[in-house]
């Protein structure tokens, strides 16, 4: 178990800068997770912290210990890839030993941790096996049983369910979370799939071209995203971004909406409206919060009652995804499904805003908070 | 592919496709006669060749004009038949295939998984080695085979050809070991192995294919030169397709051709036992490079 | 460790130069070292050796008195050198496209689910691993004018039937073409029949939906998708034309005269057994500039797509 410090990390290839000073730092036992659509630059700072990479400038700390020009070996880091990276001419067990191999272990030490790691993982079975016998969710075990031989300081996963199926991706994704509990390692894991990040992590790191855009619980990401695209990237369907005005309604700020009709909705921060009235400003909204009339809210501080009209439903058994325009914008809304929802009709719904947020819509940054 | 081809049903398809078959085994006849007819030829007596034609066929089987081009014919001064020469390109060929292919492996394992500043460059470069006329190095190369001391001997060819043909093992191996993705060299290091045990280890145990590629390559293209042969070889360090042509141009008395296809056939067995063999690998090794994906 | 960590920080300050500098990162570098020299000194060196001997007057031994482009205009002078760069453009031209018209030819019959398709693709390839010298050798019987073909064909019944080109020093050349396409027309079918293996099913399959016929196909579909393969093919053919030289040593020795003298076989006579280096440079730099003007194109358009990849 280690702490891993990530300071002022740049990296250049020739004119292009792909790490624009990347600062990090988690305690040790945490559960890091690099977000971020492809190009962002995470699968460089993932390989600069295992020491693939040699960064440009800046320090990287695992343990207390500046690494920043160690080699590979010697950061007692192990590594999970996105291909797995089992060596194909080697059986699973000598995939797993391999490691240890090198580190000059005993032979018996060695098998003794192979037959742990295997018991860990249940791939005992496959010991004799070569990797091309072995199914995706199989090899993506053992890739796992090699990082988890030697007992590293650090895990560093690198998108390691990406090639797998659907349904496999959920049932490993628990996997990991569970081996995570049990063995308290810190880990970094890259992944672009946001489900991933929010269901694992203990912190997320949202990058965007070289930058961390935000590094915070997933909670507080979801709920207090610093700008649009964090706003925009975390959660699935993606936060509403609706342009509102703010217009002054009864001594209080407030935002116009164009539903099917005209439609004003209170904000929670005030303070924050202030310089942007008679303005626009995009109002963020999550799915959830635009629902059926729900008996329970009714005349609650934030919620607002409106008729949207409706374009496309797309039931998903546990909810009914209602798609709407308000304000020009393209709004998908979560529905109870036995709510009677049609495409062409015109159905009340109700916009509750008490978590709403609000960008500037020039910068994208959040003006609320 | 081959599904243009699918539906072949009504008549004038069948006329076309048997239309095609001939035309395919006319073609191969073709392809074939001149080895067929080698092999006739080497198989008759002088009177038979000038009594019959190309494609007639031998009285009685008659090995003798082969045991005269194995230890008897003259090439040039010498009369000790192709069976010295024979040897001689063996001598040449084992060393300098072996040598290039190893040089041709690591320098592929570099290029493509150890990149430095400049070994893409340093790879282009080496590209246009592949294609040069080799005119255009054989006088430099000749002044520098004398001062070295190996100018007329087999450790000098095995030096030409190995510096000439490393451009083509390293494309071979460079172009292959592309494919492995650097995950895993990647994932080696992390496991704490260095440069030549990733290579050992991991590397060549899973490039077994492309070094039988690169060895048929390397072989048939070195047994078959002759301009290297010629220019940097002594008399009795000749290869054997410098030998056959001497052979062939050696008119002490009558003409005997018979003699003549049987060398040419003993010249061509080596890389035509290889192609029989190993064809597959040696069609992969001609089209490498050529045809992408 | 602790040295590393010591490094540090002189490392970051030295514009971020990392600080380790242990035999192990060095060691790619010095395995591929004696490649590099071997290249440098063996390719690029020799290249400029020979071209500072074609602007001298060496003679049998290399001499370094230089007489400027004197070589190069007594080369283009010269009526041997002519007639060698004429032959090699007949030569060539009709080298490439014959095989390259036999290569698609084949591929395309070959590519039609064809029973035997191996054994008739090895007969088609077997030239290929055979040498030129070889090659030279057999054809040079079955051209012979008197007891070859042309004898055949009289006991065939073609009483009036003549080939004796390989004697006839405005035909010779066209020997040479006959016994080259046979070795390399195969290769040729081999490259596309490949390049056929490797086309797009869907393609196909969308544009027979199309309607179009299996011809259509092949000419407005397939084939255009297979330009890089053409493009390859063509490359490697010119330059199998232009290093020609053990074909024609084989074949004709150059005969009948210098008739069927290729410039490979001009600059090795020059050089090497008529003790004219500096003629012999010269024509060899002719040769390079020829094989450049068709590879540099053809290496610039292959690593820029690399790039796009």
């Amino acid at each position: 178990m280690a702490n891993l410090v990530i300071e002022n990390v740049k990296k250049r290839y020739g004119q292009t800068e792909i790490l624009k000073g990347i600062n990090i730092s988690i305690e040790a036992g945490e559960f890091l997770i690099l977000v971020g659509p492809s190009g962002c630059g995470k699968s460089t700072l993932m390989n600069s912290i295992a020491g693939l990479e040699d960064v440009s400038e800046g320090r990287i700390l695992i343990d207390n210990n500046d690494v920043t020009y160690s080699s590979p070996k010697d950061r007692d880091i192990a590594m999970v890839f996105q291909s797995y990276a089992l060596y194909p001419n080697m059986t699973v067990a000598q995939n797993i030993s391999f490691g240890l191999e090198m580190r000059k272990v005993p032979k018996d030490e060695r098998e003794a941790e192979v037959q742990r790691v295997a018991d860990m993982l249940q791939i005992g079975h496959l010991l004799k096996r070569k990797p091309a016998q072995l199914s995706g969710g199989q090899r993506q075990r053992v890739a796992m049983g090699r990082a988890l031989a030697r007992r590293p300081k650090m895990y560093l996963f690198d998108e390691p369910l990406s090639n797998l199926d659907a349904k496999l991706r959920v049932e490993m994704r628990t996997e990991i979370k569970k081996l995570h509990q049990k063995l308290g390692t810190t880990i970094v894991y890259v992944t672009h799939d946001q489900i991933e990040a929010m269901t694992l992590a203990d912190r997320i790191a949202v990058m965007k071209d070289g930058e961390v855009q935000q590094l915070g619980t997933p909670q507080e990401i979801y709920d207090n995203p610093t700008n649009l695209f964090v706003a925009g990237f975390m959660g699935s369907p993606a936060m509403n971004f609706v342009p509102a005005k703010v217009v002054e309604q009864n001594g209080a700020f407030a935002l116009e909406l164009q539903a099917s009709k005209p439609t004003v909705v209170p904000f929670p921060d005030q303070e924050s409206l202030k310089p942007y009235l008679g303005k626009e400003i995009l109002l963020g909204l999550r799915p959830e919060m635009i629902t059926e009339p729900q008996p329970h809210k009714e005349g609650a501080e934030f919620v607002v009652t409106a008729d949207i009209d409706v374009e496309v439903t797309e039931p998903m058994g546990a909810d009914t995804m209602v798609l709407t325009r308000i304000s020009e914008a393209e709004v998908n809304c979560r529905c109870n499904p036995v709510y009677p929802t049609k495409a062409g009709e015109t159905i009340a719904m109700m916009l509750d805003t008490s978590k709403a947020v609000a960008f500037d819509k020039d910068t994208g940054e959040r003006i609320d908070r | 592919m081959s599904n243009v081809a699918k539906r072949q049903t009504s008549g004038l398809d069948k006329v076309l496709r048997v239309a095609l078959y001939v035309c395919l085994l006319a073609m191969a006849a073709v392809y074939l006669a001149p080895f067929i007819v080698m092999l006739l030829t080497s198989l008759k007596d002088v009177e038979e060749i000038r009594s019959g034609t190309l494609l007639s066929l031998p009285g009685s089987i008659d090995f003798s004009a082969w045991s005269k081009a194995w230890s008897g014919a003259c090439t040039g001064s010498q009369c000790e038949g192709m069976a010295p020469y024979f040897m001689n390109s063996f001598k040449i060929v084992i060393p300098a295939v072996a040598i290039s292919t190893l040089l041709g492996a690591i320098n592929g394992y570099v290029i493509s998984h150890w990149k430095f500043r400049g070994s893409d460059f340093f790879f282009a470069a080496l590209l246009v080695g592949c294609f040069i006329p080799f005119q255009v190095i054989l006088l430099p190369m000749a002044r520098t085979l004398g001062w070295l001391g190996i100018a007329n001997t087999t450790t000098g060819l095995v030096l030409v050809h190995v510096v000439y043909g490393v451009a083509f093992t390293t494309l071979f191996f460079r172009n292959f070991y592309q494919s492995i993705p650097g995950e895993l060299i990647k994932a080696a290091r992390l496991d704490g192995a260095g440069f030549f045990t990733i290579f050992y280890r991991i590397i060549l145990p899973v490039s077994t294919p492309i070094i039988v590629v690169t060895v048929i390559w390397q072989f048939t293209q070195i047994w078959n030169d002759f301009l290297f042969g010629v220019a940097f070889s002594g008399f009795d360090t000749q290869p054997v397709t410098v030998a056959l042509n001497n052979l062939v141009n050696t008119s002490f008395g009558g003409k005997e051709y018979n003699v003549d296809m049987a060398a040419a056939i003993i010249a061509a067995l080596p890389t035509l036992l290889v192609y029989v063999l190993a064809g597959k690998y040696f069609v992969r090794g001609l089209t490498a490079g050529a045809v992408k994906g | 460790m602790n040295k590393n960590a010591a490094n540090a920080g002189s490392g970051a300050t030295q514009a971020g130069r990392p600080a380790r500098l242990s035999l192990a990162d060095w060691m790619p570098k010095i395995v591929m070292a004696p490649t590099v020299v071997a290249a440098v000194v063996c390719i690029y060196g020799y290249m400029i050796w020979t071209a500072v001997l074609s602007f001298t007057n060496s003679r049998m031994l290399p001499s370094y008195k230089f007489v400027g482009l004197e070589q190069y205009e007594r080369l283009f002078m010269n009526d041997r050198w002519i007639v060698a760069l004429t032959n090699l453009g007949v030569f060539g031209g009709l080298f490439i496209l014959i095989c390259l018209f036999l290569g698609v030819m084949l591929a395309i019959f070959l590519d039609q689910k064809i029973r035997a398709e191996g054994a008739i693709r090895t007969i088609y390839l077997y030239p290929m691993a055979i040498s030129f010298i070889v090659t030279g050798t057999a054809w040079k019987w079955l051209l012979n004018p008197t007891n070859g073909i042309e004898k055949m064909m009289i006991e065939l019944g073609f009483e009036d039937f003549r080939f004796n080109w390989l004697s006839d020093p405005d035909m010779v050349v066209y020997c040479l073409v006959i016994a080259a396409v046979w070795q390399a027309s195969g290769f040729v079918m081999a490259l596309f029949l490949a390049g056929l293996r490797g086309v797009d099913g869907e393609m196909i399959k969308a544009a027979q939906l199309d309607g179009a016929g299996i011809i259509t196909t092949y000419r407005r579909i397939i084939l255009p998708s297979l330009k890089p393969v053409f493009f390859s093919a063509l490359v490697i053919l010119s330059h199998i034309a232009i290093k020609s030289f053990d074909l024609v040593a084989a074949l004709t020795n150059g005969g009948p005269g210098y008739s069927s003298d290729l410039p490979a076989n001009f600059m090795y006579a020059h050089a090497f057994t008529r003790s004219q280096i500096g003629l012999g440079a010269a024509s060899a730099m002719v040769m390079l500039g020829c094989v450049l003007a068709i590879l540099i194109p053809y290496l610039y358009s292959e690593l820029r797509g690399e790039r796009h990849e």
